[in-house]
């Protein structure tokens, strides 16, 4: 047992760098479900602790699926389904600050209207698109967090696009 | 296998598995026009940076102390330390279990004690010892009155509330009543502790105290003469003769109580309610009529 708790979950280096491998992006998914960024924060804690709680009971190589397992009950558990409205910020690009009011003006619109419509997506949808823009993660990764195959992260992604731009052409 | 890759063209060309020219066989280039501008804007939105740093730092106070880390190394160790510790206290309590024998009103029980030592126990009495203890530890706690017949060769010691007995080998009855307390030998001698003092009660002695005064009589009985089913007095105040009648018949007993000092000498069966009314009542020139099934007036 001893030898288990040198190499597992439950060593207090490996549980560090776990989690600073993967609360951001732990951070971030329940972030995309339920576009509230303190909640999100406090599931992270929440989930993190659980995992330490059972951290002998993680089987090596399991641990990042367990974690969102975790998280995924705690949100569902605290959180009622309302309708998801996201707040992001636009990252303000220095080049931009060659291009005419007019243009920044339209862009502005159009990063309200995206995120509009990011919001009215399908939760799953948002989560695989998002996951793969902005925290950069490749289908694989993305495929193994949420435990479904490589395909469907395909096929959500794609949707995700094609009912974002219906989107903000109705608008 | 094409109309699959069809299906989701767009995460295709996301992850540049295919180029614009062969997305350009699915949408027009108005479309992908509008595609690319959206995942344009999506990558230039940003969230609330998470500080994973202070989530950490957050998350080790919370934890604190109690589950994991170095802890679990000190767990097994107190794991071992609660498994000994239940042994220890569970033979403790094993060896020190006490065996408890207690007679109710009208009650008469007769057992036998590890060493074949033989202890009839009146009624409204009690006896406790520890039998896994025993050969150490010979020791009876005894409230009320027992008899003993003690196995040839055993030694014990009888604890009561009013002085302790210690015996070798013999036969004898002691009485623990309210300020009343009684050792009679009948057979080898039994030695008594009372008040620091300690007497020789030979064969055929009786050893009183009641209400302090102690004396040391002789007796002629062989053996008590409630084994037999009968109680007998030799110059005991009446209240103690209708506590024994009460407790002997489990009735309540109501009298004068200027009559609960008078000396009664006398005795009266366990086996005829009537039979002792009558032996009680007649020496004291008392009458006695039944209240009810429980109850008796002596007047």
């Amino acid at each position: 047992m001893h030898i288990k708790n040198k190499t597992g979950f439950c060593n207090e280096k490996n549980f560090s760098d776990f989690f600073l491998d993967h609360s951001k992006l732990l951070n971030n998914y329940i972030f995309y479900k339920c576009g509230n960024f303190e909640l999100a924060g406090d599931i992270v804690q929440e989930a993190f602790l659980k995992f330490w709680e059972n951290c002998q009971k993680v089987i090596p190589g399991k641990g990042k699926s367990y974690l969102f397992t975790i998280a995924n009950n705690l949100f569902l558990n605290e959180y009622s389904k309302n309708k998801v409205v996201l707040n992001f910020r636009k990252i303000p690009v220095k080049n931009y600050t060659n291009e005419s009011p007019e243009f920044l003006m339209e862009e502005k619109e159009f990063s309200a209207k995206l995120q509009n419509a990011l919001g009215n997506l399908s939760e799953a949808q948002r989560i695989a698109f998002l996951m793969n823009r902005i925290d950069g993660k490749k289908y694989k990764e993305i495929a193994e967090i949420l435990g479904i195959t490589v395909k469907a992260v395909e096929k959500r992604i794609h949707n995700a696009l094609l009912n974002l731009r219906k989107e903000i052409d109705n608008i | 296998m094409k109309t699959m890759e069809q299906n989701y063209f767009l995460s295709k060309w996301l992850n540049h598995e295919i180029t614009e020219e062969e997305l350009k066989n699915h949408l027009s280039s108005e479309e992908i026009t509008a595609y690319k501008k959206i995942i344009s804007a999506t990558n230039q939105l940003e969230i609330p940076e998470f500080n994973a740093e202070q989530g950490l730092e957050k998350i080790k106070l919370k934890r604190n102390k109690p589950k994991g880390g170095k802890l679990y190394i000190i767990n097994s160790f107190f794991k071992v330390a609660a498994v000994l510790a239940i042994i220890v206290v569970s033979y403790y309590f094993i060896s020190n279990k006490e065996e408890n024998y207690s007679t109710q009103f009208a009650e008469k029980i007769s057992f036998d004690l590890p060493d074949n030592s033989n202890v009839h126990l009146n009624a409204d009495s009690e006896i406790t010892f520890k039998p896994k203890n025993w050969k150490n530890n010979k020791i009876l706690n005894l409230k009320g009155e027992a008899y003993f017949s003690v196995f040839k060769g055993a030694k014990f010691t009888v604890n009561t509330a009013l002085g302790t007995v210690t015996v070798l080998g013999t036969k004898f009855n002691v009485i623990v009543r309210e300020n009343y307390f009684e050792v009679n030998c009948y057979e080898g001698i039994v030695s008594t502790n009372y008040q620091k003092q300690t007497i020789k009660v030979p064969a055929g002695s009786s050893f009183k105290v009641l209400n302090s005064a102690s004396k040391l009589e002789q007796i002629t009985e062989t053996n008590p003469s409630w084994i037999e089913n009968s109680s007998s007095f030799k110059s005991m105040p009446f209240k103690y003769v209708v506590q024994e009648i009460e407790r002997q018949y489990n009735i309540t007993v109501v009298y004068d109580t200027k009559n609960a000092e008078s000396l009664f000498t006398g005795n009266f069966t366990h086996t005829n309610l009537d039979t002792a009314l009558q032996a009680i009542s007649i020496p004291l020139n008392l009458k006695y009529n039944k209240i009810s099934d429980k109850k008796v007036r002596l007047q």
